[in-house]
């Protein structure tokens, strides 16, 4: 048998033992190779579109093999760790140290190379289907299957180079103290947990000060909040499973009623060695969960959001042109020949929009005139609306808004042109897109819309007024890689926050909504988070020996099954259950906190969604605790 | 008065190759009595502990412990029995690691939902007894062999069963922890009533016992009785062990004072 023999038959041999780790290395290379044949796909290299939902999948796929990395790294070492009693018989037949670091790397690669070409093949087999899913999401016409190389190479470079890493780092783990100890193995000693109670307190703190931010977050504050409430959460739940937890124990077990009380002792004293053992891998799930959670419910609530999105953007393109704008009919002249070139009918009504002072509320309007807006009213399908001479109209802006709107009254003066109005109607659609125009927007007469000829206070002659062009396309959502370069600029300006030398405003809702549809990259996170509770998996299996021993001591002592069950139930569920409340009890704050976003600009209650979200994912760990709970026991008898 | 009771028993193992391990073996241990069982390796020894002790099931025979069959005892009352009748003391030590010295020794009393002060009255009387005091609170893995041991015994002793299986308590304790345990059993049977067996390979470990039972090959081999001093008992039972014809080992050379 040559040394590269021994390693292949240690392999496959134990197959068995490895099959989860297997398992969990083949799913995430499939999912990899999924994103990888979505990123590659020819499609998406011809439309502009491309960016969209391909940056998604780019940023998911380096999260993924971060992930990946931490995952396997750890799985590793627990079945090394397991595999102690081996390594240590190997070292007493005389394997030097370089000869061990030798075989695990062959093993390793052995298992790297097995579970990359089983990733392929299912992902690969998988594709058509997931292309399937991705053609309804995003809409397109077709998504065909297609063969390149690039994402095959992408995979197997990116897995290569993984497993080569992780094999490296962890052989340095085997920690070879003395060949004794490795025969030992475990049944070893065991240290309570240090902790201090100064550091649980300050865990606790922490992650109360970050419950309440978010719970108090405003509009105003919620930007800085991003980047102050999840360090303070993260280095809070860091805290907690490192020091909290064992402070807990420490009290309840000074309570003898309580805790000397049938099979407490055990349960307890155990609880607290599993907990102890875990804390970091605690935090990582918890983590990993609380993102899973935040991602599949943003976007739950981003798919309630696109079902009302025609309602409150009517318009298919929206162009709006400030005062000294020297690109206004070049760049309507190209918006119209791309919609001409696409074959798209459209029909497009411009409005001059002027701006005045309320008396009545002291804020300013925008008003447009009664035979402009009755233009795109009827070309939309709307009834047209009708209007007396110093009477106005409010334009509502939301649905919210018209119901507001429509209880309202005033009698006010345009405090500039000293025209006067009474405002008893509101028009009963919604027209024009939020933050397209000022929240009061009025229409009124021609006659009265001639006398105003004053500029806003503050401005020039002529330069507070904007001209705002309405495009209606009936098939607003082909509209996607129309005006491509005129929608540029605007994107970089809301992301830098500054918009001086902008002179117009270009808005594509068809664009918008399939970059809400495209967003289900997301769900990869799923993926993740179905990896995380493999975690468990791996560390009770890295500890069966001793807990297996344990068993049987206790059988021998007299305990009855009732009782053993009581026990491992006590020990397994803080090890499912207790990341998971923390990570629930995280997202349901990061929610109240994202329902302040969503408020600002879509006016949607996301708490339906994310009740279903996080409902749907306990309802999974719970049928995964009976079923680990189940392989666990049955592992623990077979003795 | 009869503590146990073993009867034509007969233990074989099934399987790719039968195995007779105990052949119609029978023996009595009086209450209060110290018996040693010897043989060479596989004679049935461990057999017979397993046996006695409930956790394997018999082919023929019967064992009876104060007047009970616990093999006739269904799955409910089985542990039970073993938890209130039988202590254990294990060759090497078999203490839960996660647990106090003083949590170790209640274990057995809070799974009978014991009251804490009757418990704590208990570890007092124990602790004193077997000199347990100073490290009650400590981790196993933090005392020695031998106050590992004395631990594992106090918790064979604190729900005050009937019989105390031992199974080799010396093997693994330097030959002063080894006196020490073997002289706190046996005055423990001496003065407290209480019933022992220990399986042992070990004839200075047997020396200390009222009586050694010796068997070969699953059967009874010869049984001697103690006189007032150990060291013509330990003559004996090296005059028996030869007789038996055991390996080398078995006569434990280097323990010879």
């Amino acid at each position: 048998m040559t040394f590269r023999q021994l390693a292949f038959r240690n392999v496959f041999r134990n197959l068995r033992s490895y099959a989860a780790f297997l398992l969990a290395s083949v799913f995430s290379v499939m999912v990899f190779f999924i994103y990888s044949m979505f990123i590659f796909h020819p499609l998406f290299e011809e439309e502009g579109f491309r960016v969209l939902a391909v940056r998604g999948m780019f940023i998911a796929e380096i999260v993924l093999y971060i992930f990946t990395l931490f995952f396997l790294f750890y799985s590793l070492s627990a079945f090394l760790q397991a595999r102690t009693k081996e390594f240590g018989v190997l070292m007493h037949l005389g394997m030097s140290k370089k000869q061990l670091n030798k075989l695990v790397f062959f093993e390793t690669m052995i298992l790297g190379g097995l579970s990359t070409a089983a990733g392929i093949i299912f992902g690969f087999a998988f594709t058509k289907f997931f292309f399937m899913i991705g053609r309804e999401i995003m809409q397109l016409e077709e998504l065909p299957l297609y063969f390149s190389w690039k994402p095959f190479v992408l995979t197997i470079g990116a897995f290569a180079s993984l497993f080569i890493i992780i094999s490296l780092i962890s052989v340095s783990f085997i920690r070879t103290k003395r060949v004794v100890d490795l025969l030992v193995g475990f049944w070893k000693t065991e240290e309570e947990a240090a902790y201090s109670p100064a550091l649980s307190a300050f865990g606790l703190l922490l992650l109360g000060i970050a419950y309440f931010l978010a719970a108090t977050v405003s509009d105003r504050t919620v930007y800085i909040m991003v980047f102050i409430v999840p360090p303070l959460a993260t280095i809070g739940t860091y805290l907690f499973f490192t020091h909290s937890i064992h402070t807990f124990l420490q009290l309840y077990k000074k309570r003898r009623s309580i805790y000397w009380h049938k099979t407490r002792l055990v349960s307890l004293a155990e609880a607290a060695v599993k907990l102890k053992d875990s804390a970091q891998m605690f935090f990582i799930v918890t983590i990993v969960s609380t993102v899973a959670f935040l991602t599949v419910g943003t976007l739950a609530s981003f798919t309630s959001y696109t079902a009302e999105f025609r309602q409150s953007n009517p318009l298919g393109l929206i162009y709006v042109s400030f005062e000294g704008n020297t690109l206004e009919q070049q760049q309507l002249d190209q918006l119209k020949r791309e919609l001409e070139q696409q074959q798209l009918a459209y029909t497009l009504v411009p409005l001059e929009v002027k701006r005045q002072t309320s008396s009545a509320s002291g804020n300013d309007v925008d008003i447009m005139s009664l035979s402009e807006f009755n233009r795109l009213a009827v070309a939309l399908g709307h009834e047209p609306a009708r209007l007396q001479a110093g009477e106005a109209m409010f334009l509502p802006f939301s649905q919210e808004s018209l119901r507001e709107l429509q209880k309202s009254y005033a009698e006010t003066e345009l405090v500039e042109s000293g025209v006067e109005l009474t405002i008893d109607q509101t028009y009963p659609q919604v027209l024009f897109p939020a933050h397209t125009l000022n929240a009061n927007t009025i229409i009124m007469n021609n006659e009265d819309f001639s006398k105003v000829d004053e500029p806003l206070m503050g401005y020039p002659p002529g330069t507070s007024d904007f001209r705002y062009y309405a495009f209606h396309v009936p098939d607003w959502t082909e509209t996607v890689s129309i005006g491509e370069n005129v929608r540029y600029p605007i994107s970089e300006a809301m992301v830098s926050g500054n918009f001086a030398g902008l002179n117009y405003y270009f808005e594509n809702p068809g664009y918008e909504y399939r970059w809400f549809k495209s967003s289900f990259a997301l769900l990869l996170f799923i993926g993740l988070m179905v990896a995380a509770v493999f975690f468990i998996y791996f560390k009770l299996y890295t500890g069966l020996e001793r807990d297996r021993r344990q068993y049987q001591l206790m059988v021998r002592l007299g305990m009855t099954e009732r009782e053993l069950g009581k026990i491992v139930n006590r020990q397994l569920v803080p090890l499912f259950f207790l990341p998971w409340a923390l990570a629930l009890l995280h997202s349901a704050f990061a929610f109240i906190s994202l329902q302040v976003v969503w408020d600002e600009f879509a006016e949607l209650s996301i708490l339906s969604e994310m009740a279903i979200v996080l409902g749907g994912f306990t309802l999974m760990q719970i049928l995964y605790f009976f079923l680990i709970r189940w392989r666990y026991i049955a592992h623990l008898k077979a003795y | 008065m009869t503590v146990v009771k073993i009867d034509e028993v007969t233990k074989v193992y099934e399987g790719k190759v039968t195995h007779r391990a105990l052949n119609q073996l029978s023996f009595e241990v009086e209450k209060g009595e110290f018996l040693a069982v010897m043989g060479p390796s596989g004679s049935g020894k461990t057999t017979l502990l397993n046996l006695i002790s409930t956790i394997d099931s018999l082919t023929s025979g019967t064992i009876l412990i104060n007047g009970i069959n616990p093999h006739s005892l269904d799955k409910e009352e089985l542990p039970l029995f073993r938890r209130r009748q039988l202590g254990f003391v294990f060759q090497d030590f078999n203490l839960l690691q996660m647990l106090t010295v003083e949590e170790n020794l209640v274990l057995p009393l809070t799974l009978d939902g014991m009251p804490i002060k009757e418990m704590e009255s208990r570890v007092q009387e124990l602790a004193e007894r077997l000199h347990l005091q100073p490290f009650l609170h400590k981790k196993p893995n933090e005392i020695s062999g031998g106050e590992a041991q004395r631990t594992a015994i106090g918790r064979a002793l604190i729900h005050r069963p009937a019989l105390i299986l031992a199974d080799e308590p010396t093997g693994n304790l330097d030959s002063k922890a080894s006196k020490d345990v073997l002289e706190l059993l046996s005055g423990l049977s001496r003065e407290e009533g209480t019933t022992i067996i220990m399986v042992t390979h070990d004839p200075i470990a047997a020396s200390y016992c009222d009586r050694v039972l010796f068997i070969k090959d699953g059967e009874f081999f010869n049984e001697i009785y103690g006189d007032e001093r150990r060291q013509t008992f330990y003559q004996k039972i090296l005059n028996v062990l030869s007789l038996l014809g055991g390996s080398v080992n078995d006569l434990s050379p280097t323990r010879l004072p």
